[in-house]
């Protein structure tokens, strides 16, 4: 899933400082997963800012409340009247969720309280790694489900650079070389063929905003 | 979930009222046709598991709720709570013939036990 990690609290602070009600929104998706967006977390980033604002005797409500999902508006009609009467909204979203909010309320700043970071995987509660970027065309069929684009540094396709450093890729000692794990895993399966031909270049298509339909809903969701 | 066993009754109650048209229609539409629970992929992954069924999840949750008129301990809002956070992804891909939202019904539920501080605890050591 999608892996998000808060912001520093001053930076959040500079955000929401020229504005008396905050409403902070959580999402019950991805980000209460890795624990960084959900209702706990709502929780806790409230307080915090109810603190400081203490201390700063300035005034101004903070509130808070969690919607299953933000990105789907199906979730984010109970907002609305919260939304209404508050002078800016954080969401602790993905920058999905966070687009998704600003879209819907034109007229209110919406500020994200977390860095979204990557698709990932757990490794242990609170602790995640980063595993895929989305790139729109996988080739993980061939990289022995090691993800070049994610792992080498350089994002190559077709094979180690000249740095190779051993096992190690030369930007650290402390970085597994990517092709390196690639070439061993398909060594172990006798596929090594896989990697002897060589792969056009990415056409990369995350530069711009990406649709995605299903196969199957073609016909329902043509776009001229 | 943590030490406090106190519900406050009137948030409860604020939110059927707010919803209460949805709801009600909800329950009475329900015609236990049971058609909707080959939609719901947990339900079937969870070989055919009654408490699974989009319909069970949605009468036992909101709709209990809404017959017991928001009076309800805290153990049975913790149950609540297993009931449409555990067994329900709110992928929205369930069907009921007569039109009921149900994602929508459940995600009511979902609003009540969080308004009580109960949600899913993805920290919980099991
Ligand atoms: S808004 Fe982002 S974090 Fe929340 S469920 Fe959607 S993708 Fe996941
Ligand atoms: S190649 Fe890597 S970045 Fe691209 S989709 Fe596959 S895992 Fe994701
Ligand atoms: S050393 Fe390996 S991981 Fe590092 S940039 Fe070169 S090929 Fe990629
Ligand atoms: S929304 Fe819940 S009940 Fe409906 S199909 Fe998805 S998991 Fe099943």
């Amino acid at each position: 899933m999608i892996k998000a990690k808060s912001k520093p609290i001053e930076e959040i602070v500079d955000y929401i400082t020229p504005y008396r009600d905050v409403l902070i929104v959580g999402c019950g998706g991805c980000v209460s997963v890795c624990l960084a967006g959900g209702q706990k977390e709502v929780n806790i980033l409230q307080t915090e800012l109810e603190l400081l604002r203490d201390k700063t005797k300035t005034d101004g409500q903070f509130s808070g409340f969690t919607v299953e999902r933000q990105c789907n508006e199906q979730y984010l009609g109970v907002l609305d009247d919260m939304v209404e009467t508050a002078d800016c909204v954080l969401s602790m979203a993905c920058g999905a969720g966070v687009q998704l909010l600003a879209e819907r309320y034109p007229n209110k700043p919406v500020f994200p309280a977390v860095n979204t970071i990557a698709i990932g995987v757990d490794l242990d509660v609170g602790l995640y790694e980063e595993r895929c970027r989305a790139c729109g065309e996988c080739v993980l069929a061939y990289t022995a489900g090691i993800c070049p684009v994610t792992r080498c540094a350089k994002g190559l396709f077709n094979g180690p650079c000249g740095g190779t450093n051993g096992d190690k890729c030369e930007i650290s000692p402390d970085i597994n070389c990517a092709w390196h794990e690639i070439y061993t895993r398909l060594k172990a399966q006798d596929r090594l063929e896989d990697i002897l031909k060589i792969h056009p270049p990415m056409q990369w298509q995350n530069q711009i905003k990406r649709t995605i339909v299903q196969k199957g809903y073609e016909q329902r969701y043509h776009q001229e | 979930m943590g030490t406090t066993t106190e519900i406050n009754t009137d948030t409860i109650q604020s939110i059927l009222k707010q919803n209460k048209k949805q709801i009600k229609l909800g329950l009475a539409m329900c015609a236990h046709c049971s058609l909707c629970a080959e939609s719901c992929f947990l339900f079937v992954s969870h070989d055919n598991d009654p408490e699974y069924m989009p319909s069970y999840k949605f009468i036992n949750s909101i709709g209990k709720l809404y017959k017991k008129k928001g009076k309800v301990s805290r153990q049975v809002l913790e149950d609540m709570r297993d009931l449409v956070f555990e067994k329900c992804a709110l992928c929205t891909r369930c069907y009921c013939p007569f039109g009921i939202d149900i994602p929508a019904l459940i995600t009511l539920g979902r609003n009540v036990c969080r308004s009580q501080g109960l949600f899913r605890e993805y920290d919980r050591e099991w």
